[in-house]
């Protein structure tokens, strides 16, 4: 059983991708090629595009603080799903373990909190 | 019975025919949802705002979107002269694939018989199923900021990074809630957290014993509020479609898009709430099962009619996403990710230990002193938690009257402060124009007097006028 | 591969398959972030490198394993990759002048000696070892998952608390690394600012618009004051005031 229920998943990965690369064939069939300089410019609303700062877009560093809290908790929920699978055989042992781990995250995340890391502005 | 409901054991056992109808149903399912969702979103719009909304094309409308993409096709497909060339042709590729692919272990109903084959209503389930949807959620991501990247101009980069820094933190609540859901039916497949929901748990209050509906949406009425709310932020729809804020980014990351790829995005944003609508069906709304008084009929769980039950109910929540949509405003994006991270992930959490321990309290086979003590213990770490909570605290606030007068001199005008709301110049203007004719008085020397009399809050008659 | 596993539990052919087929795509995608220029295609290539790789565990009967490294490891390590790259800017393409004399030379010997070792190494080690597989170990507790449960809570359960310790101390660690402390106060809140705008001084209305010209439209012209002169409050202090270059004002053939 186990790998064969995962094919049509494999399927109708396959298939979305052939649909995705049709489309992309047939617009580029159908549709017009008229372009000019203004239309192949990024688009701006309209005026002269603004010269990019050296280096190109960058980007504020909260990004990066908001995708590591996503990590931590990404991880944590990955161990939680095992333990609420199997919640009825692990019973309290595993809840108690769950719990200090939970509390465990809870200090950073707090600490993030206090820290002001959770602001936007 | 001849048809029951599936377990994990019937999965993977289909010919080969049968695989290939199953996917292509699943695919055409996706693509007519997406034509019929769109059409029905804007007819609600439409309905709710008082307009007809589309219905020119085929009965009612409903070939508008056929109409749209087809037109699509034949636009002009541009990449940006600052693009990067593979990047920007990959994006809408993964977004659509991404969301097709999730619906491959969305159960539509039980075992039927497709040609004499016997088969569950469904592409397939694994152990993991639930597990699938969220790593599919996960690469979707990549077609958003990728796509914002790839497109080398501001306000796509701006509008994918928007939109990644939203999904990944609606995902982290969208897993926690899920956890608990997981809790209850012991397993991740979708088919038993379906089949989880059809038992009727019995609930014992003050002796009588009442069964209730097994429907998650009762049982973890905490988890489908923090699911259901998630699932409108991972799918970037109002109130929370700041990756494409109209008024602040254009379109976000599909600002440079045009064409059949800008298509694919559209296509991926609707299949995206079709499945959030079905998995929330799925979890919390007992799947294809039917509901209460329907289920009083013996053949409502049989055959083909589960169907329907799925997609009244998939029908059922997508109407509310467009509901949603119609009535809120968007929000900013400090308030969205205050939300997220501030409201959302602690409630999960909290609701995932109080529910542990009340489970294992259940579960487990301890005396009524030591339960106790368990449930203290729980409540003081509650109780600790809500006194150490980062308090926000409230500044004391001047009176307007304060305020005004510590304004350094030279400041702006105000306008007068003492909340008497001027009527409006149009009312009297008409009272104005009753009194001259019933006094013969000319009318234009009043009309244009009061109004600068009204704004200036002195005329004595306001204040009678408002009583 | 199949020699390896003879004596044990056969291989069967959608697996052989599925290895056939995934190895080249995953050694591909690891050959490509070395090799690609441009730092965010490095990254996607080492996406389709851990996609394949969970692929790979699914088929060995570890599905939760094989799902959770695409959750967290494409989800999410791989977007904070990204993350960074648009924090360096979009332009970072390596160079390719060698800094070191003889560094690729001795780069592409030293890698292929490793790789060389640790393959023939694993290969000698592992020779004869019959593969169990993960069936029965699986069916012990009613799943993959289950059984992960029931080792990860009772006989790692120490490990699991440490991980627990291990992401606090990547939240300090990021937080430290990226936060910027702000004195209370600093940052003005919206009815300060509100404040700060209509005082005495200020100029509270809307600022002039940049210039819309016949010759130009772009943000970074100044709109011009009633006596011709600039004004400097119409454009946004990042972006200095330009006329347009001619190759920007040229004819872009609109017309055709």
């Amino acid at each position: 059983m186990e790998l064969s229920a995962y094919v049509p998943i494999i399927g109708l990965f396959g298939l979305a991708v052939g649909f995705a690369v049709v489309s992309l064939v047939a617009a580029r069939i159908a549709g017009p090629r008229r372009a000019n300089r203004a239309k192949l410019e990024p688009y701006e609303c309209g005026i002269e595009p603004t010269p990019q700062p050296v280096g190109g877009g960058r980007v504020p560093v909260r990004f990066y603080l908001t995708a590591m809290m996503f990590i931590i908790f990404d991880i944590e929920v990955v161990f939680l799903i095992p333990w609420a699978v199997a919640f009825d055989q692990l019973a309290l042992g595993g809840f108690l373990a769950v719990t200090l781990f939970i509390v465990a995250v809870t200090i950073a995340y707090v600490y993030e909190w206090r820290r002001g890391g959770l602001e936007w502005d | 019975m001849l048809s029951q409901a599936p377990t994990l054991a019937d999965f993977g056992h289909d010919t080969w025919w049968v695989i290939i109808i199953k996917v292509l149903a699943a695919f055409v399912f996706g693509v007519v949802m997406t034509l019929l969702g769109v059409w029905f979103e804007r007819r609600m719009i439409g309905w709710m705002q008082v307009r007809p909304g589309p219905n020119r094309a085929g009965p009612f409308g409903l070939l508008q979107t056929l109409a749209d993409g087809l037109k699509m096709a034949f636009k002009e497909d541009l990449r940006p002269r600052g693009s990067d060339r593979l990047v920007f042709l990959i994006a809408p590729c993964i977004s659509a694939v991404c969301a097709l692919t999730a619906l491959a272990v969305i159960p539509f109903g039980p075992i039927v018989s497709i040609f004499g084959e016997r088969t569950p209503l469904q592409v397939t389930d694994v152990p993991v199923a639930v597990l699938v949807l969220l790593a599919v959620s996960a690469l979707s991501v990549y077609g958003v900021v990728l796509g914002g990247w790839a497109s080398g101009s501001p306000y796509p980069l701006l509008g994918g990074l928007r939109a990644s820094a939203q999904m990944i933190s609606y995902e982290v609540t969208m897993g926690l809630a899920v956890v608990t859901v997981f809790m209850l039916a012991g397993s991740m497949s979708t088919s038993e957290i379906v089949a989880a929901q059809a038992s009727n748990p019995e609930l014992s209050i003050g002796g009588a014993t009442l069964a209730v509906p097994g429907w998650y949406v009762l049982l973890l009425l905490p988890t489908f509020v923090i699911f259901a709310i998630s699932a409108v932020g991972e799918t970037n729809r109002l109130p929370f479609d700041l990756p494409e804020a109209e008024s602040e980014l254009v379109a976000g990351f599909m600002t440079e898009y045009s064409s059949l790829k800008f298509a694919l995005f559209m296509l991926s944003e609707y299949i995206h709430m079709v499945v959030a609508s079905a998995v929330i069906t799925t979890l919390f709304l007992a799947g294809w099962r039917a509901p209460w008084p329907v289920s009083v009929w013996d053949g409502a769980n049989q055959g083909w009619w589960p169907l329907l039950w799925f997609m009244g109910k998939v029908v059922l929540v997508m109407f509310v996403f467009v509901w949603l949509r119609a009535t809120l405003p968007r929000l900013r994006y400090d308030q969205f990710m205050r939300l997220g991270w501030k409201v959302l992930i602690p409630l999960a959490l909290g609701w995932v230990l109080v529910l542990g321990g009340t489970r294992v309290a259940q579960v487990s086979d301890l005396s009524r002193s030591e339960q106790l003590w368990l449930g203290g213990a729980v409540a003081a770490v509650l109780l600790l938690a809500v006194l150490f909570w980062p308090a926000r605290r409230q500044p004391s606030r001047p009176s307007p009257a304060e305020q005004v007068a510590a304004r350094p001199p030279g400041s702006f005008p105000l306008p007068p402060l003492d909340l008497q709301v001027p009527p409006s110049p149009q009312a009297r203007r008409a009272v104005a124009a009753k009194r001259t004719a019933a006094s013969g008085r000319s009318e234009a020397e009043p009309a244009v007097k009061r109004p600068l009399e009204g704004r200036a809050g002195t005329d004595p008659e306001g204040g009678e006028q408002d009583g | 591969m199949s020699v390896l596993l003879a004596q044990g539990v056969e291989v069967t052919a959608g697996e052989a398959w599925t290895f056939w087929l995934l190895a080249p795509i995953a050694v591909i995608g690891a050959l490509g972030m070395v090799l690609a220029r441009n730092a965010v295609h490095s990254a996607l290539w080492l996406v389709l490198t851990m996609l394949a790789l969970g692929v790979f565990y699914v088929v060995q009967s570890a599905p939760f394993l094989g799902l959770v490294q695409v959750v967290v490891y494409t989800g999410a390590i791989m977007m904070l990759f990204l993350f960074v790259l648009m924090l360096v800017g979009r332009d970072a393409a390596d160079s390719l002048i060698e800094t070191l004399r003889g560094q690729r030379a001795a780069a592409v010997l030293v890698g292929g000696g490793l790789a060389a070792l640790l393959a023939t190494g694993t290969y000698r080690w592992l020779e004869g070892t019959p593969a169990a597989g993960l069936a029965e170990a699986n069916a012990e507790h009613g799943g993959n998952t289950e059984g992960l449960a029931n080792l990860l809570f009772s006989r790692w359960v120490l490990g699991f608390e440490l991980t627990g310790a291990l992401l606090i101390v990547a939240a300090l660690g990021a937080l430290m690394l990226t936060h910027i402390v702000r004195e209370p106060g600093e940052r003005l809140s919206q009815p300060e600012q509100m404040r700060a705008r209509f005082a005495p001084g200020n100029y509270p209305a809307p600022k002039p618009g940049p210039g819309v010209f016949a010759t130009s439209s772009s943000n970074t012209t100044p709109a011009k004051l009633p006596d011709g002169t600039a004004s400097p409050r119409s454009i946004s202090p990042i972006l200095p005031i330009r006329e347009l270059t001619a190759a920007e004002a040229a004819d872009k053939e609109t017309e055709r």
